[in-house]
């Protein structure tokens, strides 16, 4: 199963791109402006939300194209996830 | 279904994480049984695909979009579990790394999205495990309640939590974000879900076993 395993992560993460080609927003996760225009006003949590500053926000990388911060992004949550278990397996099995 | 930080009431989010801590804890404890050099590389791969399959936002009619979860699918493969605490951490990157979802919110969203998605999931597969579209039907029902727990967590937000008529959180009542979030999964992601599991599952099934 490992390898059809593998070939299945290649096919999806080859054709990762086509989840850019809307720039609608999932219900419920709006920008505050959206808020603003909707009901005259951004509910007080909303607007003063605290969050971290997140290193690749929206898995949009800098001075590089959309699609290339989007392989980018995708390859990175492979390798984070694939290191978190191998760190689980190496350090917490001893 | 990513809910963000700014969206739930602070005992809102202090339940949410009660429930979760404990469930995170089992869950963990559980993965540390199954995981070891054979696993790691399945287990690793499938939450890959969980990640890589909630990056494909598929719009929708009205001006929103959405996605796959792919936790029924690790679910239905390895078990519950393992799909709950797999999805967990793909949604921990999600929030750390790239700003989806939320810190606060984490509990809130592994809770609906991993642990709720991971269950409904296996039980209704195990239940109609012997029809042919037994993967399709389990991706479905998972999404779909997950969506419903989701719709739930931020219905509630403007009947308990408002000001001067001002909701303090997420604003729409739980009638007009049930309809948009339950329906859109049972139309849309859903029928994704499922047919993402479905076809996963026949692909890695065939003529092996786990």
């Amino acid at each position: 199963m490992k390898k059809k395993l593998y070939m299945l992560v290649a096919l999806l993460f080859v054709f990762v791109p086509l989840g850019l080609l809307t720039n609608s927003p999932a219900w419920g996760e709006w920008e505050n402006e959206h808020y603003q225009k909707l009901l005259g006003y951004i509910p007080s949590g909303i607007a003063n939300a605290k969050s971290l500053d997140a290193p690749i926000p929206d898995y949009a990388i800098g001075g590089t194209s959309q699609t290339l911060s989007y392989y980018l992004s995708a390859l990175l949550g492979i390798v984070l996830l694939f290191g978190i278990y191998y760190f689980l397996l190496k350090v917490l099995k001893k | 279904m990513h809910i963000p930080d700014g969206y739930l009431s602070v005992p809102t989010v202090i339940a949410t994480y009660a429930v979760a801590i404990p469930l995170w804890i089992i869950g963990f404890k559980k993965l540390k049984k199954r995981l070891n050099e054979e696993t790691l590389p399945l287990i690793g791969a499938l939450s890959a695909l969980s990640f890589i399959v909630m990056m494909f936002n598929i719009p929708i009619p009205g001006g929103t979009s959405g996605h796959a979860v792919g936790a029924v699918l690790i679910a239905i493969l390895f078990n519950p579990w393992i799909g709950f605490i797999s999805v967990s951490l793909v949604l921990l990157i999600q929030a750390l790394v790239f700003g989806d979802g939320g810190i606060s919110t984490l509990a809130a969203n592994a809770l609906s999205m991993a642990f709720v998605g991971s269950f409904v999931g296996y039980y209704i597969f195990k239940a109609v495990k012997k029809y042919k579209f037994a993967p399709f039907i389990a991706g479905w029902s998972g999404i779909v309640a997950s969506s419903v727990i989701v719709a739930l967590l931020l219905g509630i937000q403007p009947i308990f939590w408002s000001e001067g008529g001002h909701p303090l959180y997420f604003p729409f009542d739980l009638k007009t974000t049930f309809i948009a979030l339950v329906g859109s999964h049972a139309l849309f992601f859903g029928v994704v879900e499922g047919i993402f599991t479905m076809l996963a599952y026949r692909f890695l099934q065939k003529r092996e076993m786990v």
